[in-house]
């Protein structure tokens, strides 16, 4: 019997040369990354008696850290109210496009459909000639949204870029197994929930990444078309707190109470980060896949 | 079936291309007349005055007021609480023609709501309201909203002017026996004094004379109001030289070229914190209340409000800044810097006019001014978010709960449209900023005394600066980068050299800024 001998390649002086040059890019990048979401974190835990630098800032001792600006901001019913909102917003947002998104694609996909190309340019026009604000403004309060959440995510619904996605991962699906379900007499309706659907989780958990992380961050469309104060989702609530142009300044009166402003700043950034940041490990591994099989025209 | 299938997609695309025209429409045939004897309905888009609080809650007293006594059933929205957000909100509404009633708005969105008629004219309106008008509109503010012969807008007094001032640390200047600096060369010799002759006695050479950051607006450029005092010297503080004589943009006087040399003198010698290119505001704040440096421009809560002062009572129990007066140029001329009067715009909608609402707003604002009204807006309700102290002025003190004062963060609600009755009257800012002693020293701090003093000094008045052109981005982005350049030695700071650059700046666009501004000053009266 032949032994096995295990062969290490020892990396040449260029391989080691690139790995150097490579390990110092990423740190590079991992430094540009960190040094600011470190200094937000650091400035969220400031205390209100601090004065220092913010680079001073950045290497306070953690037990010398506050958590008031986070007691402040929980303890805040407007705060809650429009992380409530946000969520809402998020969740039929989502729902809504990913029910119409997967339709639309799916229909786009089918290659024997007949007006297939002229429903494809109905859809991939309007993406590359935008009607502009006020067009969508007009059609959105006169179809009576305005001052609803539906306003936020009604009108981007349907994202073009994430149905063109959709559509070329759905054309990737081998065409015989739709076929077999048609013999079995399956209707359209059926091989695309029965068949494709079942198929297609990384895909639509991408998409509906993409679609999430745009709603929960959208605030044009709700600056624009939310009037009523209840509603207004985290995002606005955010840009008011970002702009609070340290109200002790003028008064030494702060909304959320003793924490420093900055420092509220700060936690507001973060904590409207954290569903996101959250939900990313969870999707990540369909987000490579599904965006990789999307790209990859059948 | 091919034929059905483009008739069907003709249809669909007809469809979503009428849509908007009719939802256009349909807006303007809703508008109903107001009838007498129900409530009328106004929509107000307000600016917060606190962005992150949330608005008056429905319960708030306010509400069942104005619906008792004026009849007026009010509707409140909060603006963005940034300026261009605001913008696209008034503008998008604006050509819905969906516009509210009554709604904050900047001047230069105001101009374009004019042009498409979608603003009522409100001359008439200000007889209706005699005790506002008295209060709140003089000819400045009238003059800022009157175009072609026609006020468009109520334009309520924006932040208090003349509110910062020099200040130097005089327990530096006890210590190392010197007086109070009055001409510029003696203010370079504290300086140079305070960074090399250890004022503050640690034994560390770790002090500098003057600190600043760049802090600019439309009306101050580069390098900002905390060098102003410096530049007034030299009679070119400011962006603007807004005198008839002399009309047009400072950095082409000869004298703004001797101001650089000034301040690239006081850079060199390091006798300026060499931190204030890169400083921010917090960072300036801190640096000043660490001991930093011992001469400042800051404006009077940020010095001397309660928490504010804190923080530098506990560093130094001895310390005393002490506000003065700006230094005196060689010309005699000298200036803590130029100061103009903004206003906070409230516009009625044509909209609104049309269905009877102007003389419905004029009451709701004459109510506001009212002591009823002024009290109510301005600390919400007595007894609950305030009291009044003998001398009449309202107190966070003897509340069954103080979380609801109106200094407290309870108390931010109710008081969130301050903006509209506030007039920088002696109530509001004696209620602002009261009198305390200070935590460790026990010193007594006004930073309504500080105020008063800030403003009694020597300030060149430039009202209406902020309304000329503004320089587009790249030249802006020029003159910025240009004169820091000179200061920071990667330009040589020589008279040749500085006149290229002005021949330069003037061919970018400079000379054509310069004009443009010129003229609109002249256009509108605004030169002193």
């Amino acid at each position: 019997m032949r032994k096995t001998r295990n062969v290490v390649v020892r990396p040449s002086g260029a391989d080691r040369s690139f790995n150097i040059v490579v390990d110092v890019f990423l740190w590079l990048i991992l430094v540009v990354i960190a040094v600011p979401l470190w200094s937000t974190i650091t400035l969220s835990f400031r205390p209100n008696d601090y004065i220092g630098t913010n680079l001073e800032g950045m290497f306070l001792p953690v037990w010398k850290w506050s958590t008031a600006a986070y007691k402040a901001l929980l303890g805040n019913n407007g705060f809650l109210m429009a992380f409530l909102n946000s969520v809402k917003i998020l969740v039929a947002g989502v729902a809504t496009a990913l029910l119409l998104t997967i339709p639309l694609a799916y229909v786009l996909s089918i290659r024997s459909l007949p007006g297939r190309k002229v429903l494809a340019w109905l859809v991939i026009v309007p993406y590359v000639f935008n009607v502009g604000m006020i067009p969508s403004y007009l059609l959105v309060t006169g179809l009576g949204l305005q001052d609803h959440l539906a306003a936020v995510y009604l009108p981007v619904a349907v994202s073009t870029y994430n149905c063109l996605i959709m559509r070329s991962f759905f054309e990737g699906i081998p065409t015989e197994l739709k076929e077999s379900a048609r013999i079995d007499g399956a209707s359209e309706m059926q091989v695309l929930l029965r068949v494709v659907l079942p198929l297609s989780k990384a895909i639509i958990l991408t998409i509906g990444l993409f679609y999430g992380v745009s709603f929960w961050n959208d605030f044009f469309h709700a600056m624009l078309y939310l009037n009523s104060n209840d509603l207004q989702p985290l995002p606005i609530l955010l840009r008011n707190i970002l702009m609070a142009s340290g109200m002790n300044e003028y008064v030494e009166v702060n909304a959320f109470g003793d924490a420093p402003v900055s420092a509220i700043k700060a936690a507001s950034v973060f904590m409207s980060a954290i569903p996101m940041v959250m939900a990313y490990p969870f999707i990540q591994k369909y987000f490579t896949k599904g965006t990789l099989l999307g790209s990859v025209k059948g | 079936m091919k034929k059905s299938l483009k008739t069907l997609i003709v249809l669909l695309v007809l469809t979503a291309l009428l849509v908007p025209v009719f939802a256009q429409g349909g807006t303007e045939s809703t508008a109903k007349p107001v009838v007498s004897d129900q409530p009328v309905t106004i929509n107000l888009w307000y600016g917060a005055a606190i962005t992150e609080a949330g608005p008056p809650p429905d319960d708030w007293a306010g509400f069942k007021v104005i619906k008792d006594k004026l009849n007026i059933d009010l509707k409140l929205t909060a603006l963005p609480s940034n300026e261009s957000d605001q913008d696209v909100k008034v503008q998008a509404a604006g050509a819905a023609n969906n516009l509210p009633d009554l709604f904050m708005v900047r001047r230069e969105t105001m101009l374009r709501l004019i042009k498409q008629g979608l603003l009522a004219p409100v001359d008439d309106l200000y007889a209706k309201m005699p005790n506002r008008t008295a209060k709140h509109y003089d000819s400045a503010s009238k003059n800022n909203t009157t175009i072609n012969g026609h006020s468009y807008g109520f334009a309520d007094p924006g932040s208090i002017a003349k509110n910062e001032g020099l200040l130097i640390r005089k327990d530096w200047l006890d210590k190392l026996g010197l007086k109070v600096p009055a001409t510029l060369d003696e203010l370079y010799n504290v300086m140079v004094a305070f960074t090399t002759q250890d004022p503050d006695g640690n034994g560390k050479n770790d002090t500098y004379g003057y600190g600043a950051f760049q802090e600019i607006n439309t009306y101050e450029e580069w390098p900002g109001r905390r060098l102003e005092p410096i530049f007034g010297a030299f009679g070119v503080e400011g962006t603007w030289n807004m005198t008839t004589a002399n009309a047009g943009l400072n950095v082409l006087k000869p004298e703004f070229y001797d101001a650089m040399v000034f301040l690239k003198k006081i850079q060199d010698a390091g006798v300026i914190d060499p931190n204030w290119l890169a400083y921010k505001k917090d960072d300036f704040r801190a640096a000043w209340k660490q001991g930093r440096f011992g001469i400042m421009r800051e404006q009077n809560a940020a010095y001397a409000a309660t928490a504010n002062y804190a923080p530098f009572d506990k560093n130094f129990p001895t310390g005393e800044w002490i506000v003065i007066d700006p230094p005196k140029g060689a010309s005699g001329k000298r200036s803590v810097g130029p100061y103009t009067a903004n206003f906070r715009i409230y516009s009625i909608s044509a909209k609104a006019a049309k269905e009877g609402k102007a003389d419905k707003i004029a009451q709701l604002l004459e109510w506001m001014s009212s002591d009823e009204g002024y009290y109510l807006l301005g600390w919400g309700t007595e007894g609950v978010n305030y009291t009044k102290g003998s001398d009449g002025i309202p107190v966070a003190a003897n509340l069954p709960n103080p979380d609801l004062a109106f200094s407290a963060p309870g108390g931010q609600t109710v008081t969130q449209l301050r903006n509209m009755v506030f007039y920088n009257g002696d109530v509001e800012l004696g209620s602002r900023y009261p009198t305390y002693k200070t935590a460790t020293s026990g010193k007594t701090m006004s930073a309504l005394i500080v105020m008063r003093d800030m403003q009694s000094r020597d300030w060149t008045t430039q009202i209406g600066a902020d309304m000329l052109p503004v320089p587009n981005a790249d030249l802006k982005r020029f003159y910025e980068q240009g004169l820091s350049e000179f200061i920071t030695g990667k330009r040589t700071l020589t008279k040749e050299n500085w006149n290229n650059w002005i021949e330069d700046f003037k061919k970018q666009g400079g000379q054509a800024w310069n004009d443009a501004g010129v003229a609109y000053a002249k256009e509108n009266n605004l030169l002193n």
